[in-house]
C-alpha cells in the first residue's frame, strides 16, 4: 500500500496535501459544536446530489408528465420513496445547517478581519443555495410548485423598464409552462455543482485564515491542535446526531415539508386558498410583502439578504470576537433571531390587519437592527473600555487594534 | 444552554416519531374500504396511481379483484366508468381522483371520514355537507337520510373507506416505518461509537495539558 | 512543535474501538448503497411487462403473429402438417437441433424474432424467414439453413396457460 502511495506522490501532492489540510492543520483547540455545521452542510450537499441524480434516472420534466412521474418514482420504482423523501427533507436539513451555521458566524464575528472573503464565499453559497431550492420546488408540478413560480417569476417585473420582457424571457412563455419547468430542470441539476465548485473555494479561503473560535482570540499555529484526528471524530459524532434527527423525520414524518396542496396536480386556471412558499424562504416573504409597492418589496426583500455581506463593516468594534464579550451585541443578535422567527410566522400566513403591522415593523426592525450596528458596536466599545470589565488580553488586544488603525 | 437544548431536541425527536408511528395498519378495514372503493367510488372517481394489482399488496386474493375488475388487466389502473365530460354536465365538476386524496387535504383520511359521514339534510330541504359546504358530490352513501342502525353501518364504511384511502395514498408506509426502526436504531448505535471514540481520542489534548 | 505528541498512537484499546467504529460505518455505508442500487433494477410496472399473455384462438391454421415482448418481436406461428412432417424430418442446417425439442406442441411455433446475426428482423417466408439484411435464411422451425447467422433464432420462455392463451416470459 505504502508503495502504491510513494507511486502517487511522486506524481502529485497526495500525501502533502493531507498533511497540510488533515492531519497537520492547525485547529484551535476550544471550538464547540456550533462550528460542525459546516461539515454537516457538506454532507448534507453530497445527499442532495447523490439522491438528485437518482431521481433523475426516473424524473419526467415535461409539464404533462412530472407528476406522474414522481408518483411512479413514489410507487414503482424500487425504495423510490426513500430516495425522493431524502431528497425532500435534505433540501430544508440543508437550510436549517446552512442557517444555524450563519448563526454562529453572526454570533462570534467570525465574518470579522481577516474573514470578510469567507464570509461573502459564504454568502455567494446561499444565494446559490436559494436559487437551486427554488427550481427545485417547481419540479414536482403541484399546485403550490406552479403557484409559488408563478409568484416568485412575477417579482422581476419589478426590474425598471424591461420588467415585463424579463419575466417572459425567465418563464420562456407567457406564464409558468412546459419550458419554465424544463430549463429549470437542467438549471437545478446544473447548480448543485457550481455549488460544488464554490465549497472549494470557501474551503481555500478558510484553510488561509484559519477557523474563528468562540473566544475570538486567535492564537498561533504552534498552540493550536491538528483537525485531524480531533475535529474529524468530533464531526462525526456531531454528524451522528444530525443524523438521528433526519432520519427520523424521513421516515416517520416526511410530509412535514411536503405542503398538502402539492399533492394536488397544478391547475393553471385556479390558484390555492393559501399560497405559501417553503419555510425557510418565509421571512424574506414577509419582508416582501411588506412593503406596499411592488418595486419596493422586490428591493427589499432582495436587499434583506445582501445586507449581511456589509456585516464586516457594519460591525466598527475593535473588541475581538464576536457576542463573547460584548453583552449589547449579544442583545442584538437575539433580538434578531427572534425577529426572524416572527417574520417566519407572517409569512406564513395571509396578511390581515394586525399580522401585516407585526410583519412591518418586524421588517423595520430588521433593517433598524443592521444600520444601528455601526453606531452601537462603537458606543459598546468606548462604554466597556472605560469599564475596564474585559478580560486584560481582550483589552489588550483591542487597545493594540485602536492604536493601530490611527496609522 | 446545552443541556436545555439536548433536551429539547431528545424531546422533539420522541414527539415526531409517536406521531408519525402511531399509524396502525388495520389490514381488514383497509379491505373492506378497499371494495367499498372500487364497488362505490370508482364509479365516478379515478383512482389513476391504483392498479388492479396493486390490492394484492393489501391481502386480497387474486379471485377477489378479479371479481371487482370485469375485463381490465391486473396491470390496468382503476381509472373512473364516468366520463369526465358526462361528469362535467352532470355535477357541474369532475370528480377529482383519489389515489393521493389522503394527503390532498388538510386533516387527510380524518378529512375524508368526517366530509363522508357529514352530509345532513338543510333547512330548505337540499343536501349539504358539514366539512365541505356546497359540495357537488351526492351523498352516496346515504347518511343524510339514514336511520340509527343504517347510520353505525355507514359510519363504519365511511372509517374503510378511509383507511383504504390513507394506504391508497402511501403503500408503502408500513415498510418505510420497519426500515426506519431499524435505521435510528443502527445511528443511535453509531453515534455512540462515536461519542466513545472522540472522548478517547480527546483525553490526549487533557493529559498533554497536564504535561504542558 | 506540539502536534506530533498529540498524534501519538494509544494503547490497544484504542485501536479496538477505533476499529469497531470503522467496520460499523462502512458496514452502514455499504447498507446504504442498497437502495440506490436497487433503485436502478426494473420497476414494478416495468416486471409487470415481464410476461405477455397471447390470444392463440385467432390465429388461423398456416397464419402467424408478430407479438412485443420485453421490446422485442416475437413470431408465433400456426404451423400446417406438412410444415411440421417436414421441419420433423431434418435437423436444420449448421445449428443442427431437433424440431420436437424446439416445440411443446408441434403446431404452435414460438421464436425470438431477431437474427442470430447482427439483430435485425428476418421477413417470412413459405418456407420460413429470410433477413434482409445479410441474407441469412432460416426454415419453419427458425433453424439457420443458410447465411452468416451462427445460431438457431432463440427460443424464448413460454407456456400453454389453456388451449387459447399462451404466456411468453415464464416457461411454467
Amino acid at each position: 500500500m505504502k508503495n502504491i502511495v510513494g507511486w502517487i506522490d511522486a506524481r502529485f501532492p497526495f500525501s502533502a496535501f493531507i498533511k497540510h489540510e488533515l492531519t497537520d492543520y492547525p485547529t484551535p483547540r476550544n471550538l464547540s459544536y456550533w462550528w460542525g455545521f459546516g461539515f454537516l452542510a457538506g454532507f448534507v450537499l453530497v445527499i442532495q446530489l447523490v439522491t438528485g441524480i437518482f431521481l433523475a434516472m426516473h424524473y419526467k420534466a415535461d409539464s404533462n408528465l412530472a407528476f406522474d412521474s414522481i408518483q411512479h418514482i413514489m410507487r414503482e420504482v424500487n425504495y423510490g420513496w426513500l430516495i425522493r423523501y431524502l431528497h425532500s427533507t435534505g433540501a430544508s436539513a440543508f437550510f436549517v445547517v446552512i442557517y444555524t451555521h450563519m448563526a454562529r458566524t453572526l454570533y462570534y464575528g467570525s465574518y470579522r478581519r481577516p474573514r470578510e472573503l469567507l464570509w461573502w464565499t459564504g454568502q455567494l453559497l446561499l444565494l446559490l443555495m436559494m436559487a437551486t431550492a427554488f427550481m427545485g420546488y417547481l419540479l414536482p408540478w403541484g399546485q403550490m410548485s406552479y403557484w409559488g413560480a408563478t409568484v416568485i417569476t412575477n417579482l422581476f417585473s419589478a426590474t425598471p423598464f424591461i420588467g415585463d420582457q424579463v419575466v417572459i424571457w425567465l418563464r420562456g412563455g407567457f406564464s409558468v409552462d412546459d419550458p419554465t419547468l424544463t430549463r429549470f430542470f437542467a438549471l437545478h441539476y446544473l447548480f448543485p455543482f457550481l455549488i460544488s465548485g464554490a465549497v472549494i473555494i470557501h474551503l481555500v479561503a478558510l484553510h488561509t485564515v484559519r477557523s474563528s473560535n468562540p473566544s475570538g482570540v486567535n492564537l498561533a499555529d504552534r498552540d493550536n491542535i491538528p483537525f485531524h484526528p480531533y475535529y474529524t471524530i468530533k464531526d462525526l459524532f456531531g454528524l451522528g446526531i444530525f443524523l438521528l434527527a433526519y432520519f427520523a423525520i424521513v421516515f416517520f414524518k416526511p410530509d412535514l415539508f411536503i405542503d398538502v396542496s402539492n399533492n394536488i396536480p397544478a391547475n393553471p386556471m385556479q390558484t390555492p386558498a393559501e399560497i405559501v412558499p417553503e419555510w425557510y424562504f418565509l421571512p424574506f416573504y414577509a419582508i416582501l410583502r411588506s412593503v406596499p409597492n411592488l418595486v419596493g418589496g422586490v428591493v427589499a426583500m432582495a436587499l434583506s439578504v445582501i445586507i449581511f455581506a456589509a456585516m464586516p463593516y457594519l460591525d466598527r468594534s475593535r473588541i475581538t470576537g464576536g457576542a463573547k464579550y460584548r453583552p449589547v451585541y449579544r442583545a442584538l443578535f437575539y433580538v434578531f433571531i427572534v425577529d426572524i422567527f416572527v417574520l417566519g410566522y407572517v409569512g406564513a400566513h395571509p396578511p390581515e390587519s394586525l399580522l401585516k403591522l407585526v410583519g412591518e415593523v418586524a421588517t423595520g426592525l430588521y433593517f433598524a437592527i443592521f444600520l444601528l450596528l455601526p453606531f452601537v458596536s462603537r458606543w459598546e466599545e468606548n462604554k466597556l473600555l472605560k469599564e475596564c470589565t474585559l478580560p486584560p488580553a481582550v483589552q489588550e488586544m483591542a487597545r493594540n487594534e485602536i492604536r493601530g488603525s490611527h496609522d | 444552554m446545552t443541556r436545555f437544548m439536548r433536551w429539547s431536541t431528545c424531546t422533539a425527536l420522541l414527539m415526531l416519531l409517536c406521531s408519525g408511528a402511531s399509524a396502525a395498519f388495520d389490514l381488514a378495514a383497509i379491505q373492506k374500504g378497499a371494495h367499498v372503493a372500487v364497488e362505490v367510488c370508482n364509479g365516478c372517481h379515478s383512482l389513476k396511481y391504483l392498479k388492479y394489482g396493486d390490492l394484492l399488496k393489501i391481502g386480497m386474493t387474486k379471485s377477489e379483484i378479479d371479481l371487482m375488475r370485469n375485463d381490465k388487466k391486473m396491470s390496468e389502473p382503476l381509472i373512473a366508468q364516468l366520463a369526465p365530460e358526462n361528469a362535467l354536465a352532470m355535477f357541474g365538476t369532475v370528480p377529482p381522483d383519489l389515489s393521493l386524496m389522503a394527503s390532498a387535504r388538510e386533516g387527510g383520511a380524518h378529512y375524508i371520514q368526517e366530509m363522508l359521514t357529514g352530509f345532513y339534510v338543510d333547512s330548505a330541504g337540499n343536501i349539504n355537507n358539514h366539512a365541505f359546504p356546497g359540495i357537488k358530490m351526492p351523498d352516496i352513501l346515504g347518511i343524510a337520510q339514514a336511520d340509527p342502525a343504517s347510520r353505525k353501518e355507514i359510519e363504519s364504511k365511511a372509517r374503510n373507506v378511509s383507511e383504504f384511502l390513507d394506504w391508497a395514498a402511501d403503500p408503502h408506509a408500513e415498510t418505510r416505518q420497519r426500515i426506519g426502526y431499524g435505521v435510528l436504531l443502527y445511528v443511535a448505535v453509531l453515534t455512540l461509537l462515536f461519542y466513545l471514540l472522540k472522548n478517547k481520542i480527546w483525553t490526549r489534548i487533557a493529559r498533554a495539558q497536564h504535561v504542558l | 512543535m506540539c502536534t506530533h505528541k498529540l498524534n501519538d498512537v494509544d494503547g490497544p484499546r484504542r485501536d479496538f474501538l477505533g476499529s469497531l467504529t470503522a467496520a460499523v460505518a462502512g458496514a452502514g455505508a455499504i447498507a446504504a448503497s442498497v437502495p440506490f442500487v436497487s433503485s436502478m433494477n426494473p420497476s414494478s410496472d416495468v416486471l409487470d411487462k415481464a410476461t405477455v399473455e397471447i390470444d392463440i384462438a385467432r390465429i388461423g391454421i398456416g397464419q402467424e403473429k408478430t407479438v412485443a415482448w420485453q421490446g422485442k418481436p416475437v413470431f408465433v406461428v400456426h404451423r400446417t402438417a406438412e410444415e411440421i412432417a417436414a421441419m420433423e424430418s431434418s435437423n436444420g442446417g449448421k445449428d443442427p437441433e431437433a424440431d420436437q425439442n424446439r416445440v411443446q406442441h408441434p403446431e404452435w411455433l414460438v421464436v425470438i424474432g431477431i437474427c442470430t446475426h447482427l439483430g435485425c428482423v428476418p421477413n417470412k417466408t413459405a418456407q420460413g424467414w429470410l433477413c434482409p439484411c445479410h441474407g441469412s435464411i432460416y426454415d419453419n422451425s427458425g433453424r439457420i439453413l443458410s447465411g452468416p447467422a451462427p445460431k438457431n433464432l432463440i427460443l424464448p420462455p413460454y407456456h400453454f396457460v389453456s388451449n387459447d392463451k399462451i404466456m411468453i416470459g415464464k416457461a411454467s
